[in-house]
């Protein structure tokens, strides 16, 4: 159901009405209310965990099963402590300029600047958010709560779900917090409604492709703020001394699980894993314990419905290497039963190639792991995490040389699909 | 040569003189394919150790829709002969990107190739016998010899165009003003023309008319064969913007013009019904020595009629390298034998926010 021009600027009103009521309210205060809220979904039995997987299957293609674990990884990091290190930290609509944690680092003078005015957080934001991934947007409505600020809030066609259940689940708990959040539907190409939500807004963060992003800032006021949130890709890199017959299983589960959470849609989902050889498990026994690692994943967790052009992107990557490691050893496929589930790729071209997502994973071997950077180079201004295995003395340094090559953030394997709350606004 | 390939070639060759009118019974293509099958089963290593790997060898096979289809990609990756490719007479490739090497196709004879030329586009775009100028929108061959496309525009010009045929590209730029002169002059002289080329040609052409303000009404039977999609290489226009252009344009109306389906990895061409049946249409048939089917990209069996899903086509005409083709083009079925293309089958919406292969292959 699309809003219409008088609903957005009657939620505008009312918002910035109920933001007024908020603003002498502590932001400890209100940390305490988006936790319990989020709190509330973790139950088993909790009725918004039973909403969302009843509701979010339909538009965003995913299985009951996944929009389940969705539910987990997104409200589980929403604690009390998470929620006010996401302002402590320097929320970026909190500061001046988009790279909110590095404006906190200039601090003193900031702060006078800031507490000179009366109003330093924005008073109206709009929020743009993406497909289904629902973390990176809830996480921005709760920075949007925290600051006080009145917050528009349109959903993406694929995830209508998530954004309204997360904010009827606020109302639930704190009803005058909730007021500051207005969830509108309306889609991308009605401009005339986009136009009208952008007028009144003094910060926008927009999800999306990097055409949408500059689309909606060209239709943001100048003196707005503005975050744009564009696509990245993910990948990971395993060292040999990680690699043993005692590690492969759990190994192979954790990367399974960063490489099939969201069904591999999100930013952080890994594309492909690079593996160093010489290690007691070699990379294509890796790839082979990842195949079925990914096949339990399969079972638990069953991958979504594709839509034919999706489908037939899977069938011809699958038909491509099929076909090539027939005759060609350096490469290996390993399919989930008839239906493609899901592909591991072995690959001995050690040129990142990137996935057509859906769970189709590449595996190659390297001999340094120092290489990597130069595989990677053709997409270093779009690279988003590095899962990293092990985190030990000697993988330190070989970390700050992926964040040299552009990764924002280095974790464990397995850790991919979960970031702190702060970071997914600054990263 | 090889006398196996010889008899085969026979075959085929006998099948498409009896012309396109009655499709061949499922007898006798299905003898045909599966013999051709195991022909190239034995002759071609690479496709060999696939057929193993997907274990559908001759032995097991016994009606075409089991045989293995070779992936577009297989065209790039290996050379995919029957024949020692060194002693090949001609060899096409595919336009490639930049970042990823062509497809090539050997031919140890273009016999069955020109043959599948020629009858398939006599009964589709002359099915009035008519001996028109053409006008081609593509290369010449010498400066394209590694073109199929150019290759079979060679072949039509000379099995059916008049005097006044000509080519209107030339060191890959279309030359727009002699085309235009040459539209007044035959438009002047009441004559009907044959105009073929790639859409992306098109639509320069259609551009330069309208910056210079030009437009013509061309003579009845004038038609127009457009092919090749538009592949980024300009701006995109729908099949039916496309053919308004013409119309518009050139007074050639959607009844007159006809899309071509072929790619460099097969022999065979198709085309849509609409000279034949007298009105616009996008169903195509496959000519009696071929079949398409429609598969379903998840299962890989074939798709439910009605259904969207991958095009898979088997070509007997394709005997030197592989006899059944998995294309990276969405189709559906369009009625009894027919068949749709709904284009490539490109990355769909990105969902969520990762970038995925089909963004980035633009970087």
């Amino acid at each position: 159901m699309s809003a219409t021009t008088e609903q957005i600027h009657e939620a505008i009103l009312r918002t910035r009405e109920a933001r007024d009521r908020v603003q002498l309210r502590s932001t400890d205060a209100i940390a305490a209310a988006l936790a319990r809220a989020a709190k509330n979904w973790l139950a088993a039995d909790s009725p918004w965990r039973r909403r969302a997987v009843e509701q979010a299957p339909a538009t965003t293609g995913f299985s009951s099963a996944m929009v389940n674990e969705a539910v987990d990884l997104t409200f589980a990091p929403i604690t009390e402590h998470a929620l006010r290190e996401l302002l402590s930290s320097g929320s970026p609509l909190a500061n001046e300029g988009e790279a909110g944690i590095a404006s906190a680092i200039s601090g003193e003078r900031e702060k006078r600047r800031r507490a000179s005015r009366s109003h330093q957080h924005p008073q109206i934001i709009v929020h743009f958010l993406a497909g289904n991934v629902p973390a990176p947007g809830l996480a921005s409505i709760c920075c949007g709560l925290l600051s006080k600020s009145a917050n528009l809030i349109k959903v993406s066609s694929r995830d209508p779900v998530f954004p309204a259940l997360f904010v009827e689940s606020v109302r639930a708990v704190d009803a005058e917090l909730a007021g500051c959040a207005a969830v509108l539907d309306w889609r991308r190409e009605e401009v005339t409604l986009t136009r009208a939500a952008l007028t009144e807004a003094d910060a926008v963060i927009a999800y999306g492709d990097d055409e949408t992003i500059a689309s909606i800032r060209r239709m943001t006021r100048p003196d707005a703020h503005f975050l744009g949130y564009g696509h990245k890709l993910s990948f990971a890199v395993i060292g040999k001394a990680v690699l043993t017959k005692e590690n492969l299983p759990r190994l192979a589960e954790a990367a399974a699980f960063d490489a099939s959470v969201y069904d591999q849609q999100g930013c952080l989902s890994p594309h492909a894993f690079y593996v160093e050889d010489g290690g007691l498990v070699s990379p294509r026994a890796f790839a082979a314990a990842l195949a079925e690692a990914m096949a339990s994943y399969q079972a638990r967790v069953p991958r979504g419905e594709l839509s034919v052009e999706e489908a037939a992107q899977v069938a011809k990557l699958r038909g491509a290497y099929e076909f090539r490691s027939a005759s060609d050893k350096s490469v290996a496929v390993w399919a989930g039963g008839g239906t493609n589930d899901w592909l591991v790729i072995y690959e001995e071209d050690p040129m990142f190639t990137p996935s057509c997502l859906n769970r189709v994973v590449f595996v190659k071997p390297v001999t340094r792991l120092e290489s990597i950077p130069q595989f990677m180079r053709r997409f270093a201004s779009s690279l988003s995490t590095a899962g990293l295995a092990p985190m030990d003395g000697r993988t330190t340094a070989f970390a700050g040389e992926l964040i040299k090559l552009g990764v924002s953030r280095v974790c464990p394997i397995g850790q991919m699909q979960r970031p702190r709350l702060a970071w997914q606004l600054a990263g | 040569m090889d006398q196996t390939a010889l008899k085969l070639q026979h075959r085929v060759l006998a099948l498409m003189a009896r012309g396109v009118a009655q499709p061949a019974s499922e007898d006798e293509f299905n003898g045909l394919a599966c013999a051709v099958f195991e022909f190239q089963y034995e002759r071609c290593g690479v496709y060999r150790a696939y057929c193993e790997q997907q274990k559908c060898v001759p032995e097991t096979v016994s009606h075409w829709k089991q045989i293995p289809a070779v992936p577009a990609s297989a065209f790039r990756d290996f050379t995919l002969a029957c024949f020692p490719a060194e002693d090949a007479v001609a060899e096409f490739h595919t336009s490639g990107t930049t970042r990823q090497k062509p497809g090539r196709h050997f031919f140890h004879t273009l016999e069955l190739y020109d043959a599948a030329i020629t009858h398939a586009f006599a009964p589709h775009l002359l099915p009035d016998n008519a001996r028109l100028p053409m006008l081609v929108l593509t290369p010449p061959l010498q400066e394209a010899l590694q073109s199929s496309l150019s290759h079979m525009m060679d072949v039509v010009v000379r099995e059916f165009g008049a005097v006044g045929s000509a080519h209107y590209v030339e060191r890959g730029e279309l030359r727009a003003e002699p085309l235009a002169s040459a539209l007044r002059e035959h438009e002047r002289a009441g004559q009907p023309v044959f105009l073929l080329g790639t859409a992306f040609a098109f639509v320069h052409f259609f551009d330069y008319l309208a910056q210079h303000n030009l437009r013509f009404q061309m003579a009845d039977g004038s038609r127009a064969m457009e092919t090749g999609g538009f592949k980024s290489r300009s701006r995109e226009l729908s099949k039916k913007e496309l053919y308004g252009q013409f119309e518009n344009c050139l007074g050639i109306p959607p009844t007159r013009v006809v899309n071509e389906y072929g790619m460099t990895e097969l022999s065979t061409q198709f085309y849509d019904q609409t000279l034949r049946e007298g009105r616009q249409t996008d169903r195509k048939l496959a000519p009696p020595w071929s079949r398409v089917l429609i598969t379903d990209p998840t299962t890989g069996e074939e798709a439910n009629p009605g259904e969207r899903g991958l095009i898979r086509i088997y070509d007997l005409a394709n005997l030197w390298s592989a006899l059944c083709l998995q294309t990276e083009d969405l189709g559906v079925t369009g009625g009894g034998d027919a068949f749709e293309v709904l284009g490539r089958a490109a990355g769909a919406e990105v969902r969520g926010c990762s970038l995925n292969a089909e963004t980035l292959r633009t970087l």
